[in-house]
């Protein structure tokens, strides 16, 4: 599939004051038009390059080469919307330990950006002895900025304050170091962690809630959790921020895939945070309570429709009552799934055979089948309280019926 | 199916045509001895009705009888579905088969080779054999009702024929349709599982064992990859730590070079200030030694002169008392010497006492001297009586002749006889007693004696004689007197050898009155016991010693009084007192001792006085000797003290100005001591301590920048393998196989429980299919054996599989019951499972040699058993023992044996 090269803007998500480009109200403290803003930056972070996929199964090496080709998209984004610098806020890669090449094709890409990239190392990618960050590609690219300090830099607008993650685990809030200080320049955060408020079993490099305002910061990029999320202050102005991971990482993902694009008219004024779509694949739950004949083939046809399936990955949940005669629409399904989207995964562990269906049992000719399938039907039932054979559970017993159907159709043919 | 005849010719030891039969439809007992031919025959006709004609094979050419080249062949008559058949097989040359069906009394032909062979058999089985000769297996029901010598045992039935008797039965275990199912049910698991329920492996092995051993596979490689990640990850905390303790390593360096520094400087005045304090505490010594030195020899002057003037006192003393001690001495030995001069007139008495001891020992000697001789004398004495005495009764001894005790006994025999032999003459002797009344005569005319006898009245006159006695009185009457006629002279004989005996035993001894002998005889015990008296006496005296000791005592003994009385010629007259001697002696010597200790005594204390003297003399005179002496010295050491040439008044002042200078000394020396204690440690120590210490951490940090190299190389060659990628790659691996092997595993798990419950459901519905059957052959078992075994349990296939006997109520496999009674349960199964397929029509059992571990008492109920199923069932006994079926009511007995005979030509 080709990668996409072009990013949307997210008008799905709507933060509190609804920024809109063209609509910079007073409110925020800036009336300029954010084509005059004093600077223009993309903040992305939790790229998780090189990550495990194990829940898609054959198409990991699908989805980790997604991620690569989001990052394109990033450096795209940056390109297309004017944007001055990019920041990274850490967890650029999934682990230290990544392949080398990886690492090189992430220096490429961003070595292919046209404007200068800062990048702090997260938790994941930490700034340890043997991290990517030794790696000699980061010496080639001149203005490709590993920030290994905790020390302001001066950036294109302004003055970047990068909080660099140094272990997997602290308690310490990153953001600690960066003072108040005064100036014009605009100051913009970089940092990795969670900001309190965020239900973890125990502190994880922890950012106080009013960093920005604390630490007298224009903008705080943040990174780590992969949903985009905004934290306005008290004046309605969102100086606090996630951008989410630029690409989804599986299933049930709240709003990721996205970058922010971050326009600041001048110290002190009010950012206009816009989130841009990077994301190429689409990671779809289908789910149905199966209640009556037609619903399966519902689902069908619904799975059939969905558009742009080259780039869906599906997980698809049924549960409820399966007629027999319903069972080869399942295989269909199946088949559909197999054939269209580079990934699927049916979950009909909660599918039970119809007790409408019970008319094929009593089709069956008197004897052994019928008593087989009679006994089977019985064990089939979760709520079923006699003797139970071993290995005789309701799934098992199930799929036992099912098999049972498919000799005798086949038989009968 | 049942038989009517059979024909054999050309077939093993058939070799001429033996035809057995019209076989009844009820009992039939074919007996004949071993090797005739009853298992052969029953082959043939399992030949003839389950076989191909066509069938080859060494088996095949081995019907041929031996040796011979004939063409095996059989025919059979049997009824079948209402109708008779006969059919004809030829085997290996120009084989043919044709089967005839009886239509109007004659046999027509109705099919002919392979179509014969197959029409035939369809009657009995649906299994037609490969190739080669047909097997048990391939019989159908046959399988059942033929049974071949030993092998009663029931196998499992082959598939068709158990629904040949399930469908006999009217149930249906399984509808028609289920068959082809169940294949597919058996076929699914059989693809998943082994037979006995194992997961398949190698090639066979089912997708879900594959994806097993894959995902074992996956997953060691991946515990390999999740080491090398771990690994990594050590190697960076490793690299980490190590560069921490590099920089810490540094830090310490640093910190203990800023110490070392400033402690160097304190070192440096440490050590000048303890070489002053040095200096400072030889000037002090050397002054305390100056003082010391010239007090000394200030103290030493005086104490010299003191002393000089106190040995002068002393040598004065000395001299005036030196004459006293000098008068003591002369007068303490002239003391001695009279002392010594009275000892010695004492001791002059000695020889005069020694002299009444001896005497007083010597009368003592010969005191004991006569008491001994007298004493040895009278033991010669008496010796010599006793000596004399028993000389005396020895020559008596000597001259007694008397017999000994065997002799005597011999006499006392002889004696006997003699007597015995008088008593015989005597009785043998005719007595005649006359009695006169007056004084007359009576002559002895025949008689012991012939002769007169005077008669004195009243006193008898006794005549013996032998063989008569007579006696004339004369002028009055002759007697005669006659006995019988006895030994008389053998009597007198023998009396005469008696007394010949006795003579010659009583010769010696010149007496042979027995009372005589006898007396001789005590008079010699009693000599004897004298002289046995008289040695013993002798013996006493002696007391175990010799006579001639006992003499060589008494000259000893004498030898010495001589001696004695040479030195006392009075005492041979007078013998001497030894008690009063003694006590002379002793008296003498008691006061001589006396009078010797006292001088003694004296003299001891004389010359102890006169040693004291002595001593307290030279005492004297060695303290004048030492006091001169002394002088002598201290004259020398006074000249060495003030060899100096001061005066007493020059040292004095000397003195003062050495203590003025040592208080200096000391004063110095206290000051330096203050310095000194501000340092609260020794800086040079300190300074050495931490210069140690800057070079151990300067090491440490060395290696750990060594240590720091080599494990950034090992991080980077971690690194480089991208431990983490190759990771995630085989976790989704495994990932992807988990997920892979669970859906198999269901399905399996599926087919698993499809197909138990499968086995189950068929095992319900065989167990009701073969209840009635296990019902029959259990009340035949019982009526057999007794109630013992229980009940009969088959297994799916009616194969007897156990007994569950109603003591324990667990099943018991047949290998734990009896041969005999194993043998009885295959019996009433199979004649249990005739009875099922011989519902429609009546079908042939054949029992070939069986029931051979049955006593005769079972045998008796088994073949009351065949009788009854003979009213549904054609039985055929082959056996070698028609006796044992005599019982059997109306069975047809045909002797295979005559056949044959009567068939030869």
């Amino acid at each position: 599939m080709a990668a996409k090269t072009s990013v949307r803007r997210r008008t799905d998500l709507r933060f509190p004051g609804k920024h809109d480009r063209a609509r910079i109200t007073s409110r925020y403290g800036n009336d300029r038009k954010g084509a005059d803003a004093a600077v223009k930056l993309i903040h992305t972070a939790d790229w998780q390059l090189g990550m495990k996929a194990a829940h898609v199964g054959g198409a990991a090496p699908r989805v980790r080469e997604e991620r690569l080709a989001a990052a394109r998209r990033v450096v795209a984004a940056a390109r297309e919307q004017g944007a001055e610098l990019i920041v990274i806020a850490g967890d650029t890669f999934e682990d230290n330990g990544v392949e080398r090449a990886l690492v090189q094709k992430a220096a490429d890409v961003l070595g292919s950006s046209p404007v200068p990239v800062f990048v702090i190392p997260g938790n994941h990618d930490p700034l340890t002895p043997g991290s990517v960050w030794e790696h000699p590609a980061w010496k080639t690219m001149e203005h490709v900025h590993v920030l290994r300090e905790q020390k302001p830099i001066d950036v294109p607008g302004g003055t970047l304050y990068p909080c660099p993650v140094k272990d997997k685990r602290s308690r310490k809030d990153p953001t600690a170091w960066i003072t108040p200080a005064a100036g014009d320049a605009i100051r913009i955060g970089l940092a990795h962690g969670t900001v309190e408020g965020v239900q973890q079993p125990e502190p994880d490099h922890p950012i106080a809630r009013d960093a920005a305002g604390r630490a007298g910061l224009d903008y705080l990029a943040l990174g780590h959790w992969h949903s985009t999320s905004v934290y306005p202050a008290a004046d309605g102005a969102v100086r606090m921020a996630y951008c989410g991971t630029h690409e989804a990482t599986g299933f049930g993902e709240r709003d990721s895939g996205n970058i922010l694009m971050v326009e600041i008219a001048g110290h002190g004024a009010a950012p206009m945070v816009t989130p841009l779509r990077t994301g190429g694949l689409t990671w779809k739950v289908f789910e149905k309570d199966l209640r009556q004949p037609g619903d399966l083939a519902g689902v069908r046809q619904v799975i059939e429709l969905h558009q742009d399936a080259d780039t869906t990955l599906v997980e698809l949940r049924v549960r409820g009552l399966l007629a027999a005669a319903e069972r080869d629409e399942l295989e269909r399904i199946r088949e559909i799934l197999a054939s269209r989207f580079p990934f699927h995964r049916v979950d009909s562990s909660g599918l039970r055979p119809s007790p409408a269906d019970s008319g094929w049992l009593a089709g069956l000719p008197p004897g052994l089948l019928q008593g087989l399938a009679a006994r089977l039907q019985e064990l089939s039932d979760p709520g079923y309280a006699g003797n139970r054979p071993q290995g005789g559970s309701p799934e098992a017993a199930s799929r036992a019926l099912m098999e049972l159907y498919t000799m005798i159709t086949e038989a009968s043919r | 199916m049942i038989l009517r005849s059979i024909r054999v010719s050309g077939w093993r030891c058939f070799a001429d045509a033996v035809a057995v039969g019209p076989f009844k439809e009820d009992l039939n007992v074919i007996h004949a001895p071993n090797a005739t031919g009853k298992s052969t025959l029953f082959e043939a006709m399992i030949r003839a009705l389950l076989d191909a004609h066509r069938v080859g094979g060494r088996e095949v050419e081995a019907l041929r009888p031996w040796g011979r080249q004939l063409t095996p062949t059989v025919t059979v008559e049997f009824a079948h579905g209402g109708h008779e058949y006969r059919i004809t097989k030829r085997f290996l040359d120009s084989p043919s088969s044709r089967l005839e069906r009886q239509e109007g009394g004659r046999f027509v032909s109705l099919a002919e080779a392979g179509k014969a062979d197959d029409t035939v058999r369809a009657m009995l089985s649906r299994n037609a054999p490969g190739r080669g000769l047909s097997r048990p297996e391939n019989w159908g029901l046959a399988q059942v009702l033929w049974i071949t010598q030993g092998a009663l045992a029931l196998a499992a039935l082959s598939g068709d024929l158990v629904s040949d008797i399930r469908s006999s039965l009217g149930q249906q275990v399984a509808e028609p349709s289920a068959s082809p199912i169940e294949h597919k049910v058996e076929e699914a698991y059989l693809r998943i599982f082994t037979p006995g329920g194992k997961l398949r492996s190698g090639r066979e092995a089912p997708p879900v064992a594959q994806l097993g051993e894959k995902l074992e596979a996956a997953r060691a490689e991946r515990a390999v990859a999740l080491a090398r990640q771990r690994a990594y990850e050590e190697a960076s905390r490793r690299v980490e730590e190590l560069r921490a303790a590099r920089a810490q390593a540094r830090y310490d360096a640093e910190a203990i070079g800023e110490v070392l520094k400033g402690t160097r400087d304190r070192a440096e005045l440490f050590q000048k200030l303890t070489s002053d304090r040095n200096r400072g505490e030889e000037s002090l010594k050397a002054e305390e030694a100056r003082y010391a030195d010239l007090k000394r020899r200030m103290e030493d002057i005086a104490a010299s002169r003191t002393e000089m003037a106190e040995v002068a006192g002393s040598i004065r003393e000395i001299e005036t008392d030196l004459p006293l001690h000098e008068r003591e001495l002369r007068q303490r030995d002239r003391e001695a010497e009279e002392a010594r001069s009275s000892l010695e007139d004492a001791r002059r008495d000695r020889p005069k006492v020694d002299a009444a001891r001896e005497l007083a020992e010597q009368a003592r000697l010969f005191a004991e001297n006569a008491r001994a001789l007298d004493a040895l004398e009278d033991t010669l004495r008496k010796v010599a009586a006793a000596l004399e005495a028993l000389d005396q009764r020895k020559r008596e001894r000597g001259e007694l002749v008397a017999p000994d005790d065997s002799t005597l006994n011999a006499i006392r025999k002889a004696v006997k006889k003699r007597d015995e032999a008088q008593i015989l003459i005597e009785s043998s002797l005719i007595a005649l007693e006359v009695v006169s009344e007056k004084h007359g005569r009576l002559i002895i005319v025949t008689g012991e004696q012939p002769g007169e006898v005077e008669l004195s009245p009243g006193i008898p006159a006794r005549v013996t004689g032998s063989p008569e006695v007579v006696a004339d009185l004369p002028g009055l009457a002759r007697l005669r007197a006659s006995g019988p006629a006895g030994s008389v002279g053998e009597h007198r004989a023998a009396r005469a050898e008696a007394d010949r005996e006795l003579q010659r035993l009583t010769r010696p001894f010149a007496t042979s009155d027995l009372e005589s002998l006898e007396g001789l005889i005590e008079k010699r015990r009693a000599l004897d016991k004298s002289i046995g008296d008289a040695e013993n006496q002798v013996e006493t005296w002696l007391s175990g010693r010799t006579l001639d000791v006992i003499q060589r005592q008494h000259s000893e003994l004498q030898a010495i009084r001589a001696n004695i009385i040479q030195d006392h010629p009075d005492w041979q007259k007078t013998p001497p007192d030894p008690p009063a001697l003694k006590a002379a002696a002793d008296a003498a010597s008691q006061a001589f001792v006396g009078r010797v200790e006292k001088a003694e005594s004296d003299w001891d204390g004389a010359q102890k006085a006169l040693d004291a003297a002595r001593k307290s003399a030279g005492q004297l005179g060695s303290r004048a000797e030492a006091a001169r002496t002394m002088t002598r010295s201290l004259e020398t050491r006074l000249a060495e003290l003030t060899a100096d040439g001061k005066s007493d008044e020059q040292r004095a002042v000397e003195l003062k100005g050495i203590a003025l200078s040592w208080d200096a000394a000391k004063a110095k020396l206290e000051e330096t001591d203050r310095k000194l204690s501000e340092f609260k440690d020794n800086p040079v120590d300190t300074a050495d301590r931490l210069q140690r210490q800057l070079q151990g951490a300067e090491e440490a940090a060395s290696q750990a920048r060594d240590a720091e190299k080599t494990e950034e190389g090992k991080l980077m060659t971690l690194g480089a393998e991208g431990t983490y990628s190759l990771l995630a790659v085989l976790e989704e691996k495994v990932a992807a196989l988990e997920s892979e092997v669970a859906a198999e595993e269901l399905r399996a798990g599926a087919i698993r429980l499809l197909r138990d419950t499968l086995v189950d459901c068929r095992a319900r519905a065989v167990a009701a299919v073969a209840g009635p059957v296990e019902s029959v052959a259990t009340q035949m078992i019982q009526r057999i054996a007794g109630g013992r075994l229980g009940r009969l349990h088959l297994g799916d296939s009616f194969e007897p599989a156990a007994v569950v006997p109603e003591s324990s109520g667990e099943g018991v496999s047949l290998e734990a019951v009896s041969g005999g009674e194993r043998e009885q349960i295959y019996l009433a199964t199979r004649l249990a499972l005739a009875e099922v397929l011989a519902r429609d029509e009546r079908q042939m059992v054949v029992l070939d040699d069986v029931m051979t571990f049955t006593d005769a008492g079972r045998m008796a109920r088994v073949m009351a058993i065949l009788e009854e199923e003979a009213r549904r069932l054609q039985i055929v006994v082959l056996t070698c023992h028609p006796e044992r079926y005599r019982g059997l009511t109306g069975a047809a007995f045909l002797d295979l044996d005559a056949l044959v005979h009567n068939a030869r030509p």
